[in-house]
């Protein structure tokens, strides 16, 4: 049996965002049959990495949650979109890196989580 | 590159070293079970010692968890920059009864009225010879006059099985001997021996 | 992952657990209080001190006086006997004779004794039994009256104390003042809203709120003469002399009392070698203090003001702006260079420790001159041109890691310390504008 998982894919992802540009895209729960699911959280968000302690911010964020009736069935993608904002954007430095990504967190029966990422990066194109 | 190395494209990055990352790596024969028991058959009462940059807010982030795991609610704080103080609400917590154990980490900095007050925190109760009101678990640099549960020491082999896990699934850039010098060259303290890698791993991977 | 253990944690640095505006009306409290205790020793000095000696100055009356007799006052005091020098007069006021023993206004205080027999016996000797001298009294109490007047020297070493204070007190309130409610979180904040309404405020189009960037408002607040802004210092030689000057007078202040009880106690011939040992280090510290002060006042007056102007900001990449630098002073110059700057800092906290690192990531350069001469009242001046890279990183502030950028002016001077100067710029990503700067008005 497989292992469970989230599998995340952006529409026609270029190779760049633009700010402003529109970043949609959908995601889709498997092999969680038998475990429901009670919420599902979908958030695009930056955070650094390098030799300094983690700044995360979030930018967009939506749950999905049994309980208050938004039924999360893991049959069907869901999707998810947001107009991306003018900065921070991605940065590869020598110390500081600064990441954009989507980031899937389900939370099962017992405790459990399932999360998933994909980068993407934000960039004035010049 | 996949997506994991895309996230973090250095194995040496600081939020992949973090005392909560990783899990702390026991010499054989050892395990985090092991300093349970151990710190049970001390009255729940113990000290983690050792250098700076050696391991022990990750060991003692390791035995929370365990002590978790066995039904033991914690209550835990992490002293910073010449703190000599206790929050005010971690004291409160603390009478609260709602906990079994207090760890903090970074003991000695804090001033003599405070350590006074945890040590009546943690005094037996009359009547029941050994027990303690409330366990506590220590991080410091010199004994401070607890038990001694784990004395920890960063040696070479130790630092490179530390830094083979985090350059798992990364280009092998670094190697024992790179990790033996750097240790050697901050006397023992893994944390700035990491820092250094990282350096070296960015400039050997290129831009 | 579920955990069942809860950790607190206190932040210091960057973030705070407390109010910082208690914190900064704490750090008020606290200098007030200083500069109060301070003022507070200045006019209990000059109502103990100066201005007793000024009355005899200007308030008593002159007259003439009969030496009776005189003599060497003894008392026992804790560290042997103390002397004073008394001069028993007679004279008149009014039809009254006036019969006193006296010597100056501190005559009745404590500090008419001293532990110098030699001092206070040399005192004596002007004084002739039987012939008349001049004495002074005090009008409204005639019984007052003394035979000797002036202020004495050392007297105003006992300023330096409450001086220091005074300047500590004042400086750091006056530094709190200034520097409350801007604090990083609201820098931060603000720039995060929406842009401020102001009555009388240009809409201007392009403008987008921009996280993580910081505020302009600490640079574009300050317009220059010939170009559009004139960028502030990222920190001022001014706070580095005061800080020094208030450690000196604080230093030298409290030290100066022990080592004018040691140079007196040796010119009586009673040298104290454990108090002279003992004051030995806080001397030589002293010394340093002021070495240091000297040194910096030097540079500062010698270097004089750097002042650089930019033809727009905030700057965009690929950007071309216009700078006026202007460097006066009296310096005979090896070089002056500008460079446009680039810098990562990133902070990581764990275990007891804090560490910042700091790394210099570009240095492009902007302007050099070498071997030039600046003169008292004739700054130099140059105009020169500053490109921003295309696709060069955005200024970038979070709480644990910041990308800055700044004009670094460096100057090599001859026979002299060298000096370096930065000036802070913020850089826009290029979606926060409508078109880079073209050179401005």
């Amino acid at each position: 049996m497989n292992e469970p998982a989230i599998l995340i894919r952006l529409d026609d992802p270029p190779r760049t965002y633009r700010p402003g540009q529109s970043l949609s895209g959908q995601y889709r729960l498997e092999s969680v049959e038998g475990d429901p699911i009670r919420a599902v959280e979908v958030s695009v968000l930056r955070y650094t990495e390098g030799k300094g302690e983690q700044d995360l911010a979030v930018h967009e964020f939506w749950r999905r949650d049994n309980d208050s009736g938004d039924l999360v069935d893991p049959r069907r993608p869901e999707r998810f979109s947001t107009t991306l904002p003018p900065s921070p954007l991605s940065y590869d430095g020598q110390i500081i890196q600064i990441r954009w990504c989507v980031r899937v967190r389900a939370f099962l029966s017992r405790g459990r989580e399932l999360v998933a990422e994909k980068p993407f990066r934000l960039g004035d194109g010049a | 590159m996949d997506d994991a190395a895309e996230s973090c494209p250095n194995p040496f990055s600081a939020s992949r070293i973090g005392p909560a990352k990783g899990g702390f790596l026991f010499p054989p024969g050892q395990s985090v079970e092991g300093l349970v028991d151990r710190l049970g058959a001390a009255a729940w009462r113990g000290q983690i010692v050792g250098p700076h940059g050696s391991g022990k807010s990750t060991l003692l982030a390791a035995l929370l968890a365990a002590l978790g795991r066995a039904g033991r609610r914690s209550l835990a704080v992490a002293l910073h920059d010449h703190q000599r103080r206790l929050p005010r609400d971690f004291l409160a917590a603390a009478r609260s009864g709602r906990f079994d154990l207090l760890a903090v980490d970074g003991y000695e900095q804090l001033g003599r009225w405070h350590r006074f007050l945890l040590g009546r925190l943690c005094r037996p109760r009359r009547g029941q010879l050994g027990r303690c009101r409330l366990g506590l678990v220590v991080t410091c640099h010199r004994p401070v006059g607890l038990p001694e549960l784990f004395r920890t020491a960063v040696d070479p082999p130790l630092a490179w099985r530390v830094a083979g896990r985090l350059q798992e699934g990364f280009p092998p850039l670094v190697t024992f001997q790179d990790v033996a010098d750097r240790l050697a060259a901050h006397h023992g303290d893994l944390r700035e021996t990491l820092f250094d890698l990282y350096d070296l791993f960015a400039r050997r991977r290129g831009p | 992952m579920a955990r069942n253990f809860r950790y607190f944690e206190k932040k210091r640095g960057h973030r705070r657990t407390g109010s910082r505006t208690l914190g900064s009306l704490g750090e008020a409290i606290f200098f007030a209080l200083l500069l109060v205790l301070g003022c507070a020793g200045i006019v209990a000095g000059f109502v103990w001190l100066v201005i007793p000696e000024w009355r005899v100055h200007h308030g008593f009356v002159e007259t003439t006086c009969l030496v009776l007799q005189k003599k060497l006052g003894e008392k026992e005091g804790d560290g042997g006997t103390l002397y004073r020098p008394e001069i028993q007069i007679e004279y008149e006021v009014h039809g009254i004779q006036h019969y006193r023993s006296t010597y100056d206004i501190n005559y009745d205080g404590a500090r008419a004794y001293s532990s110098d027999r030699d001092a206070a016996a040399a005192a004596l000797e002007p004084f002739e039994k039987g012939r008349a001298y001049p004495c002074w009294y005090d009008p409204s109490q005639p019984d007052v009256a003394v035979v000797v007047r002036g202020y004495q020297g050392w007297l105003w070493l006992v300023f330096l104390v409450p001086g220091s204070f005074v300047a500590i007190g004042a400086g750091g309130l006056l530094y709190t003042l200034l520097r409350w409610g801007k604090s990083a979180e609201r820098r931060a904040a603000m720039v995060q809203r929406a842009q401020p309404i102001e009555l009388f405020d240009i809409d201007r189009p392009g403008e987008t709120r921009l996280p993580n960037i910081p505020d302009l408002s600490d640079i574009t607040s300050s317009p220059g003469t010939k170009l559009a802004y004139r960028l502030p210092l990222s920190h001022s030689p001014g706070w580095t002399l005061l800080g020094l000057a208030a450690a000196c007078l604080l230093w030298n202040g409290s030290v100066s009392y022990f080592i004018v009880s040691a140079v007196r106690a040796y010119l009586a011939g009673q040298p104290d070698w454990l108090l002279t040992l003992f004051i030995l280090p806080f001397l030589a510290i002293g010394i340093a203090l002021v070495v240091c002060f000297v040194r910096q006042l030097v540079v500062a007056t010698a270097v004089g003001p750097t002042l650089v102007e930019i033809s727009d900001h905030p700057l965009l990449p690929g950007g071309e702006y216009r700078l006026l630098v202007s460097q006066s002073g009296r310096l005979n110059m090896r070089s002056l260079e500008v460079w446009l700057a680039c810098r990562e800092e990133a902070t990581y906290r764990q275990g007891t420790n804090a560490r910042t690192e700091t790394r210099q990531v570009r240095r492009l350069p902007v302007f050099r001159r070498e071997a030039l001469a600046i003169l008292p009242g004739e700054p130099f001046q140059a105009e020169c041109s500053v490109c921003v890279p295309a696709g060069a990183m955005h200024s970038f502030r979070a709480d644990h890691n910041e990308i800055d950028w700044s004009l670094v002016v460096r100057g090599e001077v001859v026979n002299r310390q060298a000096f370096e100067r930065a000036f802070p710029v913020i850089v826009h990503p290029l979606s926060g504008a409508s078109t880079p700067g073209s050179g401005g008005p």
